[in-house]
């Protein structure tokens, strides 16, 4: 005989003569109100264990008992309510079969912040494509979106900028050695060798220093 | 009795215990229509009135439907015969087993009683003919006891 540990102690026996007032609520397996919750993509209610037991012991195709719908085994929803921790999934113990922990939930994105700060919009609507910008709320994260954004942007400058300074000769202040293979034609995009693209390397990285100092700066005082 | 026995006589569990309590529950606030529950003090089998259909092959007939729920109902299928003399029906053996895919492959926990109940009455009243299978002879005589014991093919989809 199986004995469901903590079964008829733990629950008041409204669930009796309690009727349909729970009924959204039931396992759709057990038919009791469901204990671990954990819904499928289809909507369907059930506990875990009932559901797991099914999947893993009975069943022959993977599919939601109720609808039939394919049910795979990462893509299932936890309910956290408020009464139960959702962290002791482990303590009712079914004889003989263990079950694990049940899925957890898939956590979407923190939403943004209400009131976007400064550093959202530090000028990289100009690279497009750059989005997650308005979901950097913590350090570590906003620091990496930031150079990640940076990086296209700073190119174009580059490239575009390049040719002037060398024509002009020394007008830009930076002495690059021009050695003459380097057009501004058809530079654009990708310039590959050269002590000059190395400086203008450096350049860039001090520019990216700047910006990611000012970026800290701009955090921390935020 | 008819002389078929339950599967293995080993109790329900907790789980299939309290769900054939509710489901006893429901059934009597909202029985299926057609049919009749003869309510013992054996949660565990279950003997069933079936009614034809008026307007149908089996208008005015009543079968006897008899249902063994196996210890972790309800995870596996219950095992359902009708008691002789069964329905005359394609798919209803003399014996009273019934070739229908919920009662075997095609079984889920999420089924009961009462949907079993309607799937069997659906298909006698979708009947056009009064026939035993075509194998019937040869099935009754060599199939186990349990038709759940039985390979089943499900050849046609309705009827
Ligand atoms: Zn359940
Ligand atoms: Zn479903």
């Amino acid at each position: 005989m199986e004995s469901e540990i903590g079964e008829s102690t733990s629950r008041p026996s409204c669930s009796v003569n309690g009727g349909n007032e729970a009924g959204d609520f039931e396992c759709n397996i057990c038919f009791e109100l469901a204990q671990d919750p954990i819904v499928t993509l289809c909507g369907h209610l059930y506990c875990w264990p009932c559901l797991y037991r099914w999947l893993r012991l009975h069943s022959h195709s993977h599919e939601c008992p109720v609808c039939k719908a394919l049910v795979q085994e990462d893509r299932l929803v936890p309910l956290y309510g408020r009464g139960k921790t959702p962290t002791d999934p482990r303590s009712k113990p079914i004889p003989g079969f263990e079950i694990p922990n049940r899925p957890t939930g898939q956590r979407p994105e923190t939403a943004p912040p209400p009131n976007p700060n400064d550093f959202s919009n530090f000028g990289l609507g100009a690279t497009g494509g750059f989005v997650p910008m308005a979901s950097a709320r913590f350090g570590n994260f906003a620091m990496s979106a930031g150079f990640g954004g940076l990086f296209p942007s700073l190119f174009n400058i580059q490239v575009h900028g390049f040719p002037d300074a060398t024509v002009y000769g020394s007008t830009s202040g930076f002495p690059y050695g021009y050695s003459g293979a380097f057009h501004g034609g058809h530079a654009h995009g990708f310039p590959q060798t050269g002590t000059q693209v190395q400086q203008a390397d450096n350049y860039l990285k001090m520019l990216l220093l700047l910006i990611g100092v000012s970026v800290l700066i701009a955090l921390i005082w935020s | 009795m008819s002389g078929t026995s339950a599967p293995s006589r080993k109790g329900l569990s907790k789980i299939a215990c309290n769900r054939l309590q509710k489901e006893l529950a429901e059934w009597q606030v909202n029985p299926p229509s057609g049919f009749n529950h003869k309510v013992t003090d054996n949660l565990q089998r279950w003997v069933i009135e079936v009614n034809g259909v008026p307007g149908t092959l089996y208008s005015n007939e009543t079968f006897q439907l008899q249902v063994d729920f196996p210890e972790h109902y309800p995870m596996e299928a219950p095992q359902v015969i009708f008691h002789a003399p069964a329905p005359l029906h394609p798919h209803i053996y003399s014996n009273g087993h019934i070739c229908l895919d919920i009662l075997y492959d095609s079984w889920s926990p999420a089924m009961t009683v009462s949907s079993i109940c309607i799937s069997i009455l659906s298909m006698l009243s979708s009947s056009t003919v009064k026939q035993r299978p075509t194998d019937n002879d040869r099935y009754v005589k060599n199939c186990r006891k349990s038709p759940k014991e039985t390979r089943w093919w499900f050849h046609d989809d309705k009827v």
